[in-house]
């Protein structure tokens, strides 16, 4: 009787995370979408429905958000986030106010790479399987775990055509901690990632001075600067730098700041160097 | 390379004015989403008074604007006078032409002043030669549907110079604003009877 | 074997000459006169069309040609060689309109035509034309006349005749023409130029009038001839 009620419940339930005791010990970590959840085409496979839309070459493409650049590192005194916030359809910029931070709770952060409606959806179920993990073992979920529940929901629907390239970022027991999953089913930790069209361009800009022990101004003038520097050489990056700092008490909105202001900022920084550089 | 005229990028305006006539364009040379240059020139001068830009395959534009300027060359001084605006215009458009089964990836704007008269005058046409002459304002770019937007809620007939320049250059600015391919700076000429002012525009560099 | 070389038949003199040359100006000399004049509105080209035999056709017989709406052409010496430049002329003149979409200006034709007259002079297996032309046309407001020699050479006259007794014509000229001449004065300075050397009855139909000006190039009909030719007698 418990059982065929729990069904009805969970049928109309959206949420994909198992969720009681009932599926049985040892499964509480596994994704299993629950009957109807999603609505898919008819009679046929979803595979096969949404290839055509998914190919380079299709004319009706169903990706949004393409172009992006998102950083994170970590550093001695906690993650250092920034993003961009542009929207591009094709060329045309849909919009240059995005929110590519996504706050998954007080101390956990997800960027926002590829799908837009893809990151925000899985990111806010993650944020309600994290509560629930809080709510039950009375203590707050890792980011290994945390990245992991998503990484496990969106490899569920691998070949769906789902589109995502996150890092899941926050502060834990071990310290800080960033993970990187995408929709191909990857899943990685390490000091830094950077994900989107402009990546490489911010890679450059880290790699050439990070430090394990910057200071909080050094490392936070590095992410900004390195999502302006992506901004500049890739197109389908621009807008506003977001940038977030997690330190052990959880995340803080650092700064937003117009690309544009930063560019003669820097231009005008670079002009003194060379006039000090001359008197020299 | 998908399609020619998105891989470099680029936004061409032509505006008349009051007694003058305006060109402006972008700055930035891509290949496709990555910025090479921020200081690449699409516009040309001709002669004192006329001046061509160009839409499209940005190494194609440079084979082309170097041509007409040879066949200008010749023509200036077969002829010992300056070209009209609109017979120059027809060499263009010939030149286009004459490549019709393996055409150059460009679309001019050309801009300037009789040299007689000193009518106004601006014109577009298509990669291989079809013309179209306006007597308001012309536009070729990744972004030409923002440019129309712009342009045909900001100008008005007989702009002075300082208006009109204003006018080119919001037009143009906002036009770049809303597209991935083009901006990082641009440059405006306002040719007038007796004097040609070039001015770069600050811009946004993303 | 032999006809892969093609030597030009106008070569120098020992003496620096290109007699070719000068035979081709004897041609002209001996050809009917033609006469040229530049009026302050326009220019008037006309020639004499004598036939040998009053047996001929004369209507069958153009000496004035039009080349396109606004420029106009005559010559002295040969009619089968004008015709060929005329042909040539023709191309030129619309080339260049289909090129730039205005009329060629008069000195552009002008250089051109001689162009192809110098190489007739330079090239193997051809010989120089017999003709020398008067072309006029109005571009710009502005009216021009030009003589083109068999040699290429081209000059820019107020008034200049060409043909048989030219230097009488030219002595005449120099003593009628002044700058405040109307189209109507000029027709008659060249009707009366044609006259000097003018053997038998001048009428209608044994000359040729064709006139340049702003409304563009136009023969004159025999009718307004006979109407010149009646104010003067």
């Amino acid at each position: 009787m418990a059982s065929v009620l729990a069904d009805k419940y969970c049928s109309k339930s959206l949420r994909g995370i198992l969720m009681d005791g009932e599926c049985g010990p040892g499964h509480e970590y596994n994704y299993q979408p629950l009957n109807n959840s999603f609505t898919v085409p008819p009679g046929i496979d979803p595979h096969h429905f949404v290839s055509p839309f998914m190919s380079d070459s299709s004319d009706c493409k169903i990706k949004f958000n393409h172009g992006t650049t998102t950083l994170a590192f970590k550093f001695q005194h906690g993650v250092i986030v920034a993003v961009d916030s542009r929207a591009t359809a094709g060329s045309y910029i849909a919009s240059q106010t995005v929110k590519k931070v996504i706050e998954i709770n007080p101390y956990l952060l997800g960027t926002m790479a590829g799908g837009a409606a893809d990151c925000a959806y899985w990111e806010r179920q993650l944020s309600f399987e994290c509560r629930i993990y809080e709510l039950r073992n009375k203590e707050r979920i890792s980011v290994a775990a945390a990245s992991k529940l998503l990484a496990n929901m969106v490899s569920y629907y691998k070949g769906y055509g789902l589109s995502m390239g996150t890092m899941i970022c926050g502060w834990d027991k071990k310290g800080p901690g960033i993970y990187y999953v995408d929709t191909d089913g990857n899943r990685f930790t390490n000091n830094i990632f950077s994900v989107g069209s402009g990546s490489t361009y911010a890679y450059g800009v880290i790699d050439s001075t990070y430090k394990w022990s910057m200071s909080i101004e050094e490392a936070r003038e590095l992410g900004k600067r390195a999502i302006y520097h992506a901004t500049y050489r890739d197109s389908y990056s621009g807008g506003v730098v977001n940038l977030y700092h997690v330190q052990e008490d959880g995340w803080t909105k650092v700064s937003q700041t117009d690309v544009k202001s930063l560019h003669y900022q820097y231009e005008e920084e670079k002009n003194k160097e060379i006039i000090n550089n001359e008197e020299l | 390379m998908a399609n020619p005229f998105e891989y470099n990028g680029s936004a061409v305006v032509g505006m008349i004015g009051s007694g003058c006539v305006a060109i402006a364009a972008d700055r930035r040379l891509g290949i496709q989403g990555q910025t090479i240059a921020t200081t690449f020139d699409k516009i040309y001068p001709m002669n004192e008074s006329l001046y061509i830009g160009f839409y499209g395959l940005a190494t194609d534009a440079l084979t082309v604007s170097s041509r007409l300027k040879y066949q200008l060359n010749l023509y200036q001084l077969r002829e010992n006078r300056q070209i009209k605006p609109k017979a120059f215009m027809h060499m263009t458009s010939n030149l286009l032409y004459s490549k019709r089964f393996g055409y150059y990836f460009v679309e001019p704007v050309i801009a300037g002043l009789d040299p007689v008269t000193k009518d106004p005058y601006i014109a577009t046409m298509d990669l291989i030669g079809c013309p179209m002459e306006t007597k308001d304002f012309v536009v070729v770019g990744t972004c030409s549907e923002q440019l129309y937007g712009m342009c045909e809620s900001l100008w008005k007939p007989d702009l002075e110079p300082e208006d009109l320049f204003e006018t080119i250059s919001q037009a143009l600015m906002n036009a770049v604003d809303r597209d991935a391919l083009s901006g990082w700076g641009a440059i405006v000429h306002v040719i007038e009877k007796d004097k040609v002012t070039t001015r770069t525009l600050k811009a946004r560099m993303d | 074997m032999t006809e892969k070389y093609s030597f030009s038949l106008t070569t120098f003199s020992p003496s620096g000459k290109l007699v070719q040359i000068e035979y081709a100006l004897q041609a002209v000399a001996s050809g009917a006169p033609s006469v040229g004049i530049k009026a302050k509105n326009g220019i008037v080209i006309a020639v004499e069309k004598k036939q040998k035999s009053p047996l001929y056709e004369n209507h069958s017989i153009n000496k004035v040609e039009p080349i396109n709406s606004k420029i106009g052409m005559v010559y002295s010496g040969m009619g089968p060689d004008f015709r060929l430049l005329v042909r040539k002329a023709r191309k030129i003149a619309v080339k260049y309109e289909y090129t730039y979409h205005e009329s060629i200006p008069v000195s552009q034709l002008v250089q051109k035509v001689a162009a192809v007259m110098q190489e007739y002079t330079q090239s193997g297996g051809v010989r120089p034309f017999g003709v020398s032309l008067l072309i006029a046309g109005f571009d710009e407001d502005k009216p021009y006349l030009y003589q083109c020699d068999p040699s290429g050479a081209y000059f820019a006259w107020k008034a200049t005749a060409m043909g048989k007794n030219y230097i009488n014509g030219k002595t005449f000229l120099e003593k009628r023409y002044n700058d405040d001449l109307e189209i109507d004065d000029a027709v008659h300075t060249a009707i009366l130029t044609l006259k000097e050397s003018f053997d038998g009855q001048m009428t209608e139909e044994n000359i040729e009038i064709g006139v340049a000006s702003s409304d563009g190039f136009s023969l004159l009909e025999p009718a307004v001839v006979k109407d010149y030719l009646a104010a003067i007698q």
